[in-house]
């Protein structure tokens, strides 16, 4: 080593001895959208996250069930479709054509008919495309394409004139990690939901992710289990639908089950409610689900 | 990432920042002591990654960022839709405001030919500019149609204002 470079080392500030970056004000320019996220988020009293870790299990479904069911009670609604890849909110909603709109300082949230707003990539792109990212480094989308995601999302949080809300849904995409990755990103204050269905396969996947999230200060609030169950509209009767033996304990309160029933399928397909009547089991159950989320809302320390 | 003047252990300023060429960023950093120069370059792989986190390099850009400003720029995966992206980030990139991953997103968009959108007025287009960048496009193209279905051949701020109202916002 040459006595400079010796002396060098000997006098050398390092990382944390220097004051701001020289200027290219990365780390700031974060902080500053962050700052800009909270401040746009400072009117929602309750974010709430439903994931699961599994695909498939309904998610999208029950979050936007649960917003109408606040909905009709009064509550302000609204849903941040965090599947930027599969998004399903906008075909639930019935918002697929719904433009964004330019205003002072962002972009006017989209409300449907039922005045529930929803923020989904679906609203935005075509369901005959996919979301793709212009790339300067061909072929390594591997590497950088989480982070990008999340710039994205940051992106849309901080633009979106969200205004007072007594709820924010947050639909989760599928992935153990993923869901972790949101608790972090959306903060502690977001509560979680987790989503299953009555078989072992699935519940071993969400413990994963009871596990994940259990590292994590996020509260969860307890998970619900979603096709519990067939209902059959001619009998009107719930028949078994998995044969499941529920041997995965998921270490969590059930808010509550859902029966499968074809005609919700269908409803939520055209960006319809099947129906308002409590006496209906589908209706009935997330009411209840809703009613058990409120209540643990309230009382959570 | 900070770089030091190692003679002088003096941290070095950012002096200057090129745009991007075929992925590679040269960004200049001169130390206030001696004034010695440097330049970063950095492959693409490294452009992506900072690129990625949705911010902008370059002198003045600290801190300053707009909502989306530099954010990815999104498009659609098909090859019919690549062709409907346009060059709307006059307000807040390229040279001008000597941001290199600003100008980057520009020369994205720049390859990419126009859809044959609706003339904007300069206070729509001003508005349009609070959009996030990764997805102005698909915003441009959804007021678009929906004036196109009005019979519109312009966009203008009275029809944001009705949009705005027609979806409940």
């Amino acid at each position: 080593m040459s006595p400079r470079l010796e002396q060098a080392e000997i006098i050398m500030k390092n990382y944390y001895d220097i004051v701001g970056d020289g200027g290219s004000g990365v780390l700031e320019q974060v902080t500053a959208r962050d700052a800009e996220i909270a401040r746009r988020l400072a009117g929602v009293r309750h974010r709430v996250a439903i994931g699961s870790g599994k695909g498939g299990v309904g998610k999208s479904t029950l979050t936007m069930l649960l917003a109408r069911t606040l909905r009709r009670q009064g509550a302000r609604v609204a849903i941040l479709d965090a599947d930027l890849n599969g998004p399903s909110q906008a075909r639930l909603a019935g918002l697929q054509d719904a433009p964004l709109v330019p205003v002072d300082g962002g972009f006017a949230m989209p409300r449907n008919h039922e005045g529930i707003g929803v923020i989904s990539i679906g609203t935005m792109l075509p369901e005959s495309q996919a979301l793709k990212f212009d790339s300067v480094a061909g072929g390594s989308s591997h590497h950088w394409r989480s982070t990008r995601e999340f710039s994205a999302m940051a992106s849309l949080l901080a633009a979106v004139e969200w205004g007072p809300l007594d709820y924010l849904f947050i639909d989760l995409p599928p992935g153990a990690e993923r869901t972790v990755q949101y608790a972090e990103f959306f903060g502690s204050d977001t509560a979680f939901v987790l989503v299953t269905i009555p078989s072992d396969l699935a519940r071993g996947v969400v413990a994963r992710s009871v596990a994940a999230l259990g590292e994590m200060p996020n509260p969860v609030l307890g998970y619900v289990e979603n096709m519990q169950g067939y209902y059959c509209a001619d009998c009107g009767t719930v028949k078994p639908l998995f044969a499941g033996r529920e041997n995965v304990d998921l270490g969590l309160p059930c808010l509550g089950s859902v029966p499968f029933d074809p005609r919700l399928a269908a409803a939520c397909d055209a960006g319809e409610s099947l129906t308002e009547d409590p006496s209906h089991p589908s209706v009935a159950a997330v009411q209840a689900i809703a009613a058990a989320l409120c209540g643990r809302l309230e009382t959570r320390p | 990432m900070k770089f030091l003047c190692v003679p002088c252990d003096t941290p070095m300023k950012l002096a200057k920042a090129a745009p991007p060429e075929r992925g590679s960023l040269t960004v200049e950093y001169e130390c206030p002591e001696c004034f010695h120069t440097m330049a970063m370059l950095t492959n693409p792989m490294e452009t992506q990654m900072v690129t990625s986190l949705g911010v902008k390099i370059g002198p003045g850009g600290g801190g300053t960022m707009a909502a989306g400003s530099a954010a990815p720029n999104l498009s659609a995966g098909s090859a019919s839709a690549a062709g409907d992206a346009t060059s709307a980030d006059s307000g807040e990139s390229g040279e001008g405001s000597g941001c290199p991953f600003s100008g980057m997103v520009d020369e994205m968009a720049a390859g990419q030919t126009g859809s044959g959108g609706l003339a904007w007025t300069p206070a729509a287009e001003k508005r349009l500019q609070n959009i996030p960048s990764f997805v102005r496009t698909m915003a441009r193209k959804g007021i678009d149609k929906y004036a196109r279905e009005k019979g519109l051949t312009q966009v203008d701020d009275s029809l944001l204002d009705e949009a705005k109202q027609c979806f409940g916002m």
